[in-house]
């Protein structure tokens, strides 16, 4: 056996990076220590469970066994792939997320900059506290409020309308309606609740900056620009890619609650359309399908937005 | 310090660590009686039943051993499940059986009994089941085919004879020919939904009351001409049961809106067809149409929620709605405060006829019980089955699961009537009572009970004399369709019908809602709907109901 | 202050403004809840009442005090709530803190495979299964343990670790202070905000969950609160939309009485954050820092 310089070279970097790793985790051996049982858990709770994702490419029959009675290749992927109706309702999901993206993202932190300027303590707390209110309030409930106010004979919005010269509105049975119902109710419920982290990350910009650029005669507008937004930059930055990543969720609930034939067009979503499929027929193996497709479309785009922040900027998730 | 700190943290860790381990270990031996296990058994085999013979043809039970069974419950939350309730004694008594109870709440009972029958982990008896949900769980076997053991519940087997069942129950059957749920019997047929009308406003402006749709029409038309800022009709759940009412009637072949997959059963040439593109059909869109167009009807009915409808009617804005009897209770008790008692009157009329009749659907069958399969690997299972067929089928279970315990919750008088003890109170019945029977008993329990169901005079006794005119006015004035036949798909053949009907019967609803509110025009528009329904696969729909039905019609009988 | 300027007191005044509104929007439905738990049921019925309460009765809430299931859920979800609290704190953090470190060998790969697990579960039935095999189910632990980790707020709760000053630890670590002690007594006093905030979170995660304990428990005495009103509440909303022909065994619950439960469910964890927010105040890294 011929062993070249080259080949030595690596055999010595190899094992001079083993050391140093060795190295590294003799003196960080508290800091491993603390992973352990993190770990255990992931392994456990969370890779676990994953085996059932196989019937999505293996027949399921409910009471039948959990990994499935037989194979089927990408059937159960074909069968939504084909199927006009899924893109359709593939569409409105797209559509519904990402302007609750770009909608929803962006005002919890503007709020949250807004309550930092009030000078009145009190009223700040009071603020803060009814704001996040809505967030408890189940989806049944915010549907029953929405319906109220948006009645085209008693509701507020409309008797508004009516006031200006208006005409009424049926707002739950016009699918051009239903995206704007849905972002705003979306905003009216969360925004207050998304801020927390912001006021979290707020507290823990030392005042000692402030005092400085105060002495160096900035204004507030140019201490929030130069200190309080590059200081809570990389709290927006993991929340932004973490949001990117989930932008196949939408509020289930919700959307069952408000919508109807009518606005089907524009409201239908994929766990909605999934859900009146199952009402017929609980196929579990064609959900796993849809399932595990929404999930590698998340992960992509969760390492796509991770890798670019990674390029542009100093945060990343890893 | 440092150690300590250091040894503290050390210390919390070890103690979470082994928690998370104990909690594991700790816990099994609880479960070990508690869930995968199956019932006690104490009672062993068929001899310690003494079936004895009551009066009339019911079977009594009683086991000389005492017995349990497991029994997923759905917990009502105008009843919640109380493990002292009365009910459970006297059922012991009664029989000597206790049940295991699995409480399950009702807003998501279907879900969680998916999860336990595909787990493994079904109690025995999982009663509270709508056909079709039963068939899911069929190719599996995790639920026994329940045609195969009638013949040892003979209260269930003489009902089905005596009350002529056995058509609608045929519905139920499978490819194979067996049934898989023992559904909830009726002797008589108790419609419940009607369309509520303010008599009193009626009767002020001499407008008939209407008995057909034409005369509904014109009841409406002059509503509106003597209260033009309102809606005469505003109606609540979505429209769905007013639709639901009135679709039949305009053509017999359509039994059921909204619900099924548009593939309906053609008697008069014994094959199916695509109801939601027929003449029929559009004639029914032109009616309600017609009703919006003029004004009629609140076009918000197929998009309100209950309480923005019942607004409406309560407070004089509208005069019809479509209520059942609870909910008529409902509109009376807000209405005593809002308009004044006396100085209104609401009734409920029956079903209007349409230019097919005095027609009406509806089924003497309701929800029933699934036995899990592996119930009949316990030695007690016979005697379950006769449990079953005591508790759910037989006068005196029924009686004591509807009136509890004679002398306790309720007395007989002499004429055989019942009443409940005059503190106890239920329904419309001693509305001064301080104890319910549901919520402080158990009893009138919907798990055991259908509200109407059972013998006639069982049912009727639970009906206020108002419920009762009305179901004897539907019985004598309307005819009930016969139920279709049902179309025995095997499951490749049924996923493929659903795969199509689904995005289909999307299209019809949101459509039919889009006819009858004018967004479309049943003119101009008709044939492209009729094009498009063709499109999205009606034709191959009808063509394999057709092709199924034809080829399997020999298992029926 | 020189900040004082023409312009921003303007901008506070908008700003005031703008709050009030928020307080409107977000309060109302609540007032009006109030409104109705404390009113006669006809009057709701009749859409009469919006601020206050018509027909004023104490009656819905006598009624729901004297449910032995309401109290019993409360009692639960308190002790799930705090049982469960601990729990993901404990081992958020303790996963958190060394994910942190830049220098960490690994942390990376570690992340990516935490990270997975955010869109790729195994879905409902193999997760029961798990819980049952391990004998958790009917134990408080089928709610708490699997749910032990939430990513996503272990990765602000790293994000924010990974703010903190490092100078303080490396001094630490001269004066020859393990990890554990660093992180007991220099990182956790630090993190007062975030640790109230991940609180917050998992308590209101912990008080909100209703699915845990419907999939895992048998028995009505283990059930939280939250389950007691998804009954009330999504079960009213489920015989409203399926009517049938027959007479069903239909739930009917007033409106008064869901505004009363929904409002006596919500309360005590609506109470939690004003408690929190006195850890979000600025500065509390500047004493440490000169110490």
């Amino acid at each position: 056996m011929a062993i070249n310089a080259g080949n030595i070279n690596e055999v010595e970097l190899k094992s001079s990076l083993r050391k140093e790793t060795i190295k590294s985790i003799k003196k960080d051996w508290q800091l491993y220590s603390l992973l352990i049982l993190p770990i255990i858990y992931y392994i456990i709770f969370k890779y676990g469970p994953l085996y059932g994702n196989i019937i999505a490419f293996r027949k399921y029959v409910p009471g039948g066994p959990v990994y499935g009675t037989e194979w089927v290749g990408f059937r159960y992927f074909e069968m939504f792939i084909t199927d006009p109706t899924f893109w359709n309702v593939f569409k409105n999901n797209i559509i519904l997320s990402v302007g609750s993206l770009i909608f929803g993202f962006p005002l919890p932190i503007i709020f949250a900059l807004l309550l930092n300027e009030l000078s009145n303590g009190l009223f700040k707390r009071v603020v803060q506290t009814t704001s996040y209110l809505p967030h408890f309030l189940s989806a049944v409930i915010v549907a029953e409020i929405i319906m109220e106010m948006l009645s085209p004979t008693s509701g507020v919005i409309n008797m508004l309308i009516k006031t200006l010269g208006g005409e009424p509105i049926h707002f739950l049975a016009s699918p051009e309606w239903f995206r704007p119902i849905y972002w705003i109710s979306g905003i009216w419920q969360e925004t207050g609740w998304g801020a927390i982290i912001y006021l979290a990350a707020l507290s823990n910009i030392s005042p000692e900056l402030y005092e400085a650029a105060a002495i160096d005669g900035a204004g507030r507008w140019q201490q929030t620009v130069h200190i309080t937004i590059p200081g809570i930059m990389p709290t927006i930055i993991i929340l932004l890619i973490l949001n990117i990543g989930g932008l196949m969720g939408v509020g289930f609930e919700k959307i069952l609650l408000l919508y109807n034939p009518l606005t089907y067009s524009t409201a239908d979503v994929i766990s909605t359309y999934l859900y009146r499929m199952g009402l017929e027929s609980n196929n579990f193996s064609y959900a796993t399908a849809i399932g595990l497709f929404e999930s590698i479309i998340g992960f992509t785009l969760v390492t796509v937005a991770n890798y670019v922040s990674r390029k542009l900027t100093d945060t990343s998730l890893w | 310090m440092s150690k300590g700190l250091k040894n503290v943290f050390i210390a919390i860790l070890v103690v979470f660590m082994s928690l998370s381990l104990f909690a594991g270990c700790g816990s099994d031996d609880q479960t070990g009686t508690g869930d995968n296990e199956q019932p006690v058994q104490t009672g062993q085999s068929d001899e310690s039943a003494q079936p004895s013979e009551a009066d009339d043809d019911n079977v009594s039970f009683h086991s000389d051993q005492p017995l349990k069974f497991s029994l997923l419950y759905s917990s009502n939350p105008d009843y919640p499940y109380k493990e002292d309730w009365l009910i459970w004694k006297a059922i012991k008594d009664k029989t000597n059986v206790s049940f295991d109870v699995m409480v399950v709440p009702m807003s998501d009972y279907a879900q969680k009994r998916s999860l336990l029958i595909s787990t493994g982990d079904a109690p025995y008896i999982i009663p509270k089941t709508y056909h079709p949900d039963e068939v899911q769980f069929i190719p599996s076997g995790a639920i026994l085919p329940v045609s195969d053991y009638v013949d040892k519940m003979p209260n269930f087997s003489r009902q089905v004879k005596e009350w002529g069942l056995e058509d609608e129950i045929n519905t139920y059957k499978q490819k194979d020919g067996k049934y898989y749920l023992l559904p909830g019997l009726h002797e008589i047929l108790t419609p419940d939904y009607g369309v509520a009308m303010r008599t009193d406003i009626l009767e002020k402006n001499n407008i008939p009351l209407p008995n057909t749709w034409d005369e509904m029409y014109e009841a409406l038309k002059k509503l509106k001409q003597l209260y033009p800022d309102t809606y005469p009709l505003s109606d609540r759940y979505q429209a769905k049961s007013l639709l639901n009412i009135a679709a039949p009637t305009f053509g017999k072949a359509a039994a059921g809106w909204g619900a099924g997959d548009g593939v309906y059963y053609d008697r008069d040439n014994d094959k199916f067809i695509f109801y939601p593109t027929t003449d029929d059909y559009k004639n029914f869109l032109a009616y309600f149409n017609k009703l919006i167009k003029e004004g009629l009807m609140d076009p918000e009915s197929f998009t309100q929620n209950d309480d923005q409808a019942i607004q409406k009617f309560v407070t004089g804005k509208s005069f019809v709605i479509s209520a059942n009897s609870q909910h008529l209770t409902g509109l009376r008790k807000t209405m005593d405060e809002t308009v004044g008692k006396d100085a209104y009157e609401v009734k409920k009329l029956i079903p209007p006829a349409g230019p097919a009749g005095p027609v009406i659907t509806g089924s003497r069958l309701e929800n029933g019980i699934m036995i899990s399969s592996k119930a009949k690997d316990d030695p007690n299972f016979e005697q379950m089955l006769k449990f079953i067929d005591w508790l759910w089928y037989s006068d005196e279970g029924q009686i004591l699961c509807k009136w509890g315990v004679e002398g306790t919750t309720y007395k007989r008088t002499a004429d055989g009537k019942f009443e409940l003890m005059p503190d106890i109170t239920f329904q419309w019945m001693n509305p001064s009572g301080t104890k319910d029977l549901r919520k402080d008993f158990g009893f009138g329990n919907g798990v055991f009970i259908l509200m109407y169901g059972g013998p006639k005079y069982l049912a009727e006794s639970y009906m206020s004399p108002e419920d009762l005119e009305f179901v004897n006015e539907v019985n004598s004035k309307r005819e009930l369709l016969p139920a279709a036949p049902p179309i025995l798909y095997d499951e490749g053949e049924r996923e493929q019908a659903n795969m199509l009907s689904t995005p289909l019967m999307d299209y019809v609803e949101s459509m039919t809602l889009k006819f009858i509110l004018g967004d479309a025009s049943l003119e101009s528009d008709w044939d492209k709907y009729v094009q498009d329904c063709k499109q999205k696969g009606s034709d191959r729909l009808v063509e394999l109901a057709n092709k199924v039905y034809q080829s399997t019609k020999d298992v029926l009988k | 202050m020189i900040n004082s300027s023409r312009g921003y007191k303007v901008f506070q005044v908008v700003n005031v403004l703008i709050m009030l509104v928020v307080i409107f929007v977000t309060l109302y439905p609540f007032i009006y809840l109030a409104a109705i738990s404390f009113s006669s049921e006809s009057y709701v019925y009749a859409g009469e009442v919006a601020f206050l309460p018509k027909g004023f009765t104490t009656m819905t809430y006598e009624v729901l005090m004297k449910e032995k299931d309401f109290w019993t859920g409360y009692k639960n979800t308190i002790v799930y709530t705090i049982v469960g609290t601990a729990i993901c704190l404990f081992m958020t953090t303790i996963l958190a803190y060394p994910l942190s470190k830049k220098r960490l060998k690994g942390r990376g790969i570690i992340l990516a495979f935490i990270v997975f697990t955010m869109y790729f579960n195994g879905g409902l039935i193999p997760n029961y299964l798990l819980v049952k095999h391990l004998g958790m189910r009917n134990t408080i632990w089928a709610i708490t343990i699997p749910g032990a980790i939430s990513t996503y707020n272990m990765i602000i709760m790293r994000t924010f670790f990974e703010g903190l000053p490092n100078e303080l630890e490396e001094a630490a670590m001269i004066d020859g202070m393990g990890t554990y002690r660093i992180l007991v007594s220099i990182i956790l006093p630090l993190s007062k905000p975030i640790m109230a905030t991940m609180a917050l979170f998992y308590a209101v995660g912990a008080w909100n969950n209703w699915f845990g304990p419907f999939l895992y428990f048998d028995k009505q005495e283990m059930f939280p609160v939250t389950l007691y009103l998804r009954n009330m509440i999504a079960g009213a909303q489920q015989t409203a939309v399926s009517s049938g022909s027959n007479t069903e065994d239909l739930t009917q619950i007033a409106a008064t009485v869901k505004a009363a439960t929904t409002i006596l469910t919500v309360l005590p964890i609506l109470c939690v954050y004003p408690f929190i927010q006195k850890y979000f105040v600025a500065g509390v890294m500047i004493g440490s820092l000169k110490e």
